[in-house]
């Protein structure tokens, strides 16, 4: 049937009334221009880290030093099963899409209600093999009208952004090897760039880019290098590189400018036991400048190299700009697993410099290279061997946050030691392969904080006394406020300049979510999920 | 008759094979094998030879968690989460299998009798009136912790030294209240910037508040940033050490009685 002239003239009047009246969401494709310019539409947080700089720091101002005792709950929603949630939500247009454990469940919510829009599980086999990390998901990513999701039995899934329905479901690689995903995936202009989990089963960890429309791969590196290539020479003659480990789970950064893609590596496999593995191990605990079309690494950089305490490097990279002895330098930061800030020049990897943020026990500083000066009598041991920072090192997945504003980078540090042991390691696909491990020394005697950093330098500004080593990240606004949790179940909100508590709530749960702020209607709010709740705060 | 003497058979074959002899199964090598694995992994918590000490005696013919072989494989590979057992490492199925073996062998071996008797130890408990902050089997007061099943919890060096030096015995947190590896029953002084004195152990606490319960039974809830003065007591034990008030001879006694509790000897 032709419409009539007349009704397709008042249709479009209709749905502006609609609009007005309801405070509906038009929904936008996110287009890559949109995703290059997150800045500047700070009502939204349209990728895991806000921006490809992953400073975790809204511009938003309207929550802030005076009015930020008076945050209120704006409304609460439920995970629909039982598990750790360390999602950070993102939001695009009044649309909130954030992930839930322990089957990887992506789930669009109203900004405004906290009502369901759509909900997708995908269908995990019950013989999951996840080794190394509960089975949690931190979060997805949006292109153009495709929402992203990782798995926790390795693949990679492509969702209509409206309606949760699947456009292309993509396998990664095989979990019966160990493989899985928890990391939130990386959208860049036409691709979108994932790592995977596994190396305490002695996986040989990649980082691949696919085709953000057909889940085709476009192309693979590998974080270890086969025989002959450069680097190889780093793991011994045996075939220890076959199953070194080297990680890539969690989200990436990106300079435009530069065209450089930044990745970060995990620990080598098995993780205590370096006897098949004698040498560096490039490139575990190490980060990657790719090119983001190729996927070549440019240069890279090693933070702990032959590590036999499982200190992934993974920690979210930090780029932003600042003067380094009177020259204006790019830079790359990251508050590494094994207690040392590290500055690094983004262009070329040149390492400028590094402090310890935690009590350290295994090192008597980094060198002018940028290698640590390894203490003699460290190693994990049948007996045991206590070093500091622990087993889950002093940071790990959670996010830290830079704020253009203050010139600081904020760390959730854990002090606390752990007794490392030493064990044997057979290769077995798809089970643990380790060799060792520890007991922590935890209760009264480890404790936290949340640690302000000078960003070029690693020196301490202030620092706010956590009671236990927490899984906070950290979220720094406009406002002048920097939001973080604990393992108690506090959320809490600090000043960005001086680190005073201006507001606080018993949330019930530990605080493992990563929080962001967001804002629809001219209203700011801060998104939060602690227990197997996402709060969800306004003032 | 020929078919009933076949199945009749079957059933000693399948005996015979499904249900080995533990020593069959437990080789002697296993046995030494885990004892080098339990040296490091396990002595800390369960003492030398599973005598006991934070973790419970682990020699003895049951344990409570570990019906079976293939219980106690599990508990060895996951540690018990909640309940203060961890997984020290991660263990290959062969170490599992030999320190199931070597803990299976304490408890066939012949353990330390307690020296004491436990009806003395009894009545001696009644006399000190240990009651009054201890509960077992529903009677007693809740000031200090139940000792219902102490006996299958703590082995009798630890409760010899729980007597007579309680400050230096305090259980650590297990069941999740605060997180694991916290101290219970830690004594907490707080004095509030009203001048309020407060004394009390800790129930909880969080960054910004800390829960006690007094002597009397009475809960107090503290905004921390209420209190001039919050000092934790460490090294120290509301409970009076029975030193200097029962002889040797009735210390043996008092151990006998709370390891006989929870059925353990």
């Amino acid at each position: 049937m032709i419409p009539n002239v007349g009704a397709t003239f008042r249709w479009p009047v209709t749905a502006i009334a609609l609009v007005v009246l309801c405070g509906s969401s038009v929904f936008a494709q996110v287009s890559y221009q949109r995703l290059l310019n997150a800045e500047k539409e700070p009502q939204n947080w349209l990728t895991y880290a806000g921006s490809y700089k992953s400073h975790r720091y809204s511009p938003l101002t309207q929550i802030n030093r005076q009015n930020a005792g008076q945050l209120k709950l704006a409304w609460a929603y439920q995970m629909q099963r039982p598990g750790v949630v360390e999602t950070s939500p993102i939001v695009v247009d009044g649309v909130m899409y954030l992930t839930e454990p322990p089957n990887s469940t992506v789930t669009a919510l109203d900004t405004r209600s906290g009502r369901t829009l759509w909900t997708y599980t995908p269908n995990i086999p019950p013989d999951v093999i996840v080794i190394g990390s509960p089975p949690v998901n931190r979060g997805v990513a949006i292109l153009d009208d495709f929402v992203y999701v990782g798995t926790v039995h390795g693949h990679l899934i492509a969702l209509d952004a409206r309606s949760g329905v699947v456009r292309w479901d993509t396998t990664v690689e095989d979990n019966k090897h160990g493989f899985y995903l928890t990391l939130s995936p990386l959208a860049l202009d036409g691709k979108i760039i994932v790592g995977v989990s596994g190396a305490e089963t002695g996986i040989r960890g990649f980082v691949d880019a696919y085709d953000a429309k057909t889940g085709k791969l476009v192309w693979r590196t590998y974080t270890i290098p086969a025989p002959g290539e450069q680097g190889s020479e780093t793991w011994g003659k045996g075939d220890g590189w076959k199953t070194g480990g080297g990680s890539t789970w969690l989200t990436g950064s990106f300079d435009p400018e530069l065209n450089l893609l930044y990745w970060a590596t995990g620990n080598p496999a098995p993780d205590w036991n370096a006897d098949n593995r004698p040498g560096d191990n490039l490139y575990t605990d190490s980060v990657l400048a790719l090119d983001p079309a190729t996927g070549k690494v440019k240069w890279h950089f090693q933070f702990t190299p032959e590590d036999v305490h499982d200190w992934d490097a993974n920690e979210t990279l930090v780029l932003f700009d600042a003067p380094v002895n009177g020259r204006e330098r790019k830079l790359i930061a990251q508050a590494n697993r094994n207690g040392f800030y590290y500055v690094l020049d983004r262009a070329t990897g040149e390492y400028l410099a590094s402090a310890p943020y935690v009590k350290q026990t295994w090192a008597d500083g980094i060198d002018a290279k940028g290698r640590p000066m390894r203490k003699k009598g460290i190693a994990p041991s049948l007996e045991g061997t206590m070093v500091a920072p622990n087993i889950q090192g002093a940071s790990n997945w959670f996010s830290p946050s830079y704020s253009p504003q203050t010139k600081l980078f904020y760390q959730a540090a854990r002090e606390m030691a752990t007794i490392y042991y030493k064990g044997d390691a057979v290769y077995k696909p798809g089970t643990a392969f380790t060799g060792g491990g520890g007991r922590a020394v935890n209760g009264d005697v480890a404790s936290g904080a949340v640690r302000a950093l000078d960003a070029t330098t690693g020196k301490m500004k202030w620092e706010f006394p956590l009671l236990s080593p927490g899984w906070t990240s950290l979220l720094s606004t406009g406002g002048g406020l920097l939001f973080g949790g604990t393992e108690e179940g506090n959320f809490f909100v600090l000043d960005a300049e001086s680190g005073k508590p201006l507001w606080d709530i018993q949330l019930g749960g530990a605080v493992r979510g990563i929080p962001m702020s967001y804002s629809v209607d001219g209203k700011q709010y801060i998104a939060i999920a602690a227990g197997v709740t996402l709060y969800v705060f306004s003032t | 008759m020929l078919g009933f003497l076949i199945r009749l058979l079957g059933i000693v074959l399948l005996v015979a094979i499904g249900f080995p002899r533990a020593s069959a199964a437990q080789s002697t090598a296993d046995v030494q094998a885990g004892k080098v694995l339990f040296g490091h992994l396990c002595v800390t918590c369960h003492g030398f030879e599973g005598t006991g000490g934070a973790g419970p005696p682990l020699n003895r013919a049951k344990l409570t968690n570990a019906p079976d072989d293939a219980a106690l494989r599990t508990i060895i590979a996951d540690g018990i989460p909640n309940r203060g057992m961890p997984r020290v490492r991660r263990t290959l199925e062969a170490e599992q299998r030999q320190l199931a073996a070597y803990v299976r062998s304490l408890g066939r071996t012949a353990k330390s009798a307690t020296r004491g008797s436990a009806q003395k130890g009894s009545e001696l408990y009644a006399k000190l009136n240990c009651a009054s902050c201890h509960i077992v089997k529903g009677q007693g007061g809740t000031l200090g912790p139940e000792l219902t099943d102490i006996g299958v919890q703590r082995g009798p060096q630890y409760l010899r030294q729980a007597l007579v030096e309680p400050a230096a015995t305090f259980p650590n947190s297990t069941l999740g209240v605060q997180g694991p590896g916290y101290t219970e029953f830690l004594p907490v002084r707080v004095v509030m910037k009203d001048g309020a004195e407060v004394r009390g152990i800790r129930l909880n606490e969080d960054l910004f508040t800390i829960q006690l319960r007094d002597q009397s039974g009475r809960f107090h809830s503290i905004r921390k940033s209420n209190a001039e003065l919050i000092r934790k007591e460490t090294g120290v034990s509301l409970m009076p050490s029975v030193a200097g008030r029962a002889s040797d001879a009735e210390l043996d006694d008092l151990v006998a009685y709370l390891s006989s509790l929870g059925g353990a000897q």
